[in-house]
């Protein structure tokens, strides 16, 4: 494993750039290449669904999830995932048993997770300090086995898309007749939850609470102007995502901008967002 | 031995209960193989739910018995088609056929299929169009044909000629009855198109709730069910008058629209929406109209 991924960095690092010899750099951009295509094609399936709101109630549930792993004696790096997954959940279950829209459901969520880590983080002394690197977000702290952890991620996202693109896009225009075919719609909503959950607190590392939902929609409304078939918006969404990550990694690596990779990735996207306005308008579309 | 035609679907005390409210109560329903069958009523008298019951969206109580394994085809009401979502009718109806995911293409072998199916609700020039460019007529036909293009025994449709013009909605139950003809499926449809339903359906049911009445539709929509069922009087049956309608006095008009070509002509139907007259019930079809009209003129 530790041969492999010896091997993993040392292809990253033929990149011919200069912010690429550091180790941080090159497992900061495998992390990534890894992250941002899984982000992209999941936002896919949140613009079709109208879900735009649900990785903002995730990503902030990382506050309680940290503050809670603080608490308890177990890592945050633990505690935050599981907690962003449970939330998911909540929400999805939430929106599902209720009559309540699922705009509703979520933002009923997302307060209450909020609530509940600022409550904790003023209740204890010095824990908002700890809080920063979760709201700006540093993708240069990822650790190997984290990196690791990604790529099995990466494995099973793929497996999801291709078997259940196909009926997350059906769902997402009619649960009824998916049903009518014999899909177990709540099943595949909630896999989906799930998966989405696990991505999204990952972002929460990369790009920090406050851009995480920018880096799942951004690429997929991107592909939205750009592509010509509901099957290219996939690729045209992975296309944007990984780019804008890559991009603004070495951007903000670079001397004369010193700006926050989460951030600086986020601007590359929406300048390809920006783009594909014009393009769109071009065409008449 | 009974020479009926063998059913389908029965529905054996069918209750329905949502948010404390009773949306189905003690149906009992037969529904026969290869036959149109049509719910009519008010809205809120449980059609759509009745076909959410078919697929298991809803919970109930009673028994549904039908064949295992039945496929199924399903045209709702209306599709969320986001603005600006670059689906094409092709991947649209390939979402049904195909294991490969979309983002590999439509597979090759199903582009005749989809051209073929397409042609049969005669939308074969749709095939590259944008699905959130089709006008309702359009994405009505199409709707359809991604129904058909699993081949289903069973159809249910849920008001697929809401919102489409007059031409449009009589091409649609054309091509419907073609096709259920030619293929055999069973179809299940709610409308509230009471005319196209009593000229094509095979069998209607009238529900408000409760069943009030099962049967072929000369013995169904009658005029006293009708109004037991909208309120206002209807008939669709000449025959079932003894005298002709008379036009309305005020607007010359036969008719109040095209729901109801022979809505009894009371009065103007202006002057109904402000509410001068309330509709007297023809408790003997058509026998006391001509009076009322008079009266009311």
């Amino acid at each position: 494993m530790t041969d492999f991924a010896t091997w993993i960095y040392d292809i990253v690092g033929l990149i011919p750039l200069e912010c690429l010899e550091a180790d941080f750099m090159r497992r900061a951009l495998l992390a990534l290449l890894l992250l941002a295509p899984m982000a992209s094609v999941l936002g896919v399936h949140m613009l079709h669904q109208r879900m735009a709101f649900f990785s903002d109630a995730v990503g902030h549930s990382a506050f309680a999830g940290v503050a809670l792993g603080l608490i308890l004696g177990v890592s945050p790096r633990l505690s935050m995932p599981l907690f962003g997954v449970l939330t998911g959940l909540g929400i999805m279950a939430l929106s599902r048993r209720s009559t309540l829209g699922a705009d509703t459901a979520t933002g009923v969520v997302f307060s209450a997770v909020v609530a509940f880590g600022l409550a904790v983080t003023s209740a204890k002394a010095g824990l908002g300090r700890d809080m920063q690197q979760f709201l700006y977000g540093d993708v240069l702290t990822i650790t190997g086995p984290e990196t690791a952890f990604l790529g099995v991620l990466s494995l099973t996202i793929l497996a999801f898309q291709t078997i259940g693109y196909n009926r997350m896009l059906q769902i997402s225009l009619s649960p009824v007749v998916a049903r009518a075919w014999g899909m177990r719609v709540a099943l595949w909503q909630y896999v989906f939850a799930l998966l989405l959950s696990v991505v999204v607190m990952f972002s929460v590392w990369a790009v920090g609470v406050l851009l995480v939902t920018a880096l799942l929609i951004v690429p997929a409304a991107t592909a939205r102007n750009l592509a010509r078939s509901a099957g290219g918006m996939f690729w045209w969404s992975m296309a944007v995502g990984t780019s804008s990550a890559f991009i603004g990694l070495v951007l903000s690596a670079q001397e004369w901008c010193s700006m926050a990779t989460g951030a600086t990735i986020i601007l590359v996207a929406s300048g390809w967002f920006g783009a594909s306005m014009l393009w769109k308008r071009t065409l008449g579309r | 031995m009974s020479d009926r035609v063998p059913c389908a679907i029965v529905f054996d005390r069918l209750c329905v209960t949502l948010g404390g409210r009773r949306i189905l109560d003690d149906v009992c329903i037969e529904i026969p193989a290869g036959g149109a069958t049509v719910l009519v009523g008010p809205n809120g008298a449980g059609k759509t739910t009745l076909l959410q019951c078919l697929v298991g969206k809803v919970p109930h109580t009673g028994r549904i018995t039908m064949p295992k394994r039945l496929d199924v085809g399903y045209v709702p009401q209306t599709l969320e088609v986001a603005r600006g979502l670059p689906l094409r009718v092709a991947e649209f109806l390939a979402l049904g056929l195909q294991r490969r995911p979309l983002w590999l293409g439509v597979a090759e072998r199903l582009r005749g299929r989809i051209l073929e199916t397409l042609a049969l609700v005669q939308a074969e020039s749709l095939v590259d169009a944008f699905l959130c460019d089709l006008s309702g007529g359009e994405l009505r036909r199409v709707l359809l044909a991604q129904a058909l293009a699993r081949d289903p025994q069973l159809l249910l449709l849920d008001e697929p000629d809401a919102g489409v013009d007059v031409q449009g909605e009589r091409r649609f139950w054309e091509i419907l009855t073609s096709l259920r003809l030619a293929r055999g499926f069973t179809q299940v449809m709610v409308t509230h198109n009471l005319p196209l339903a009593a000229h094509y359906a095979t069998n209607v049911i009238c529900l408000d709730g409760r069943v009030l009445a099962q049967g072929p539709p000369r013995q169904t929509l009658t005029a006293p069910m009708l109004f037991t069922l909208f309120g206002v009087p209807i008939h669709l049956y000449p025959d079932q008058c003894e005298t002709a309608d008379p036009p309305c006095p005020e607007c010359g008009a036969l008719a109040a629209g095209h729901e109801a070509p022979t809505l009894l002509p009371l009065a103007c139907p202006k002057r109904w929406a402000v509410g001068d007259l309330s509709p007297t019930p023809p408790t003997e079809p058509c026998a006391t109209r001509p009076a009322a009209a008079q009266e009311a003129s």
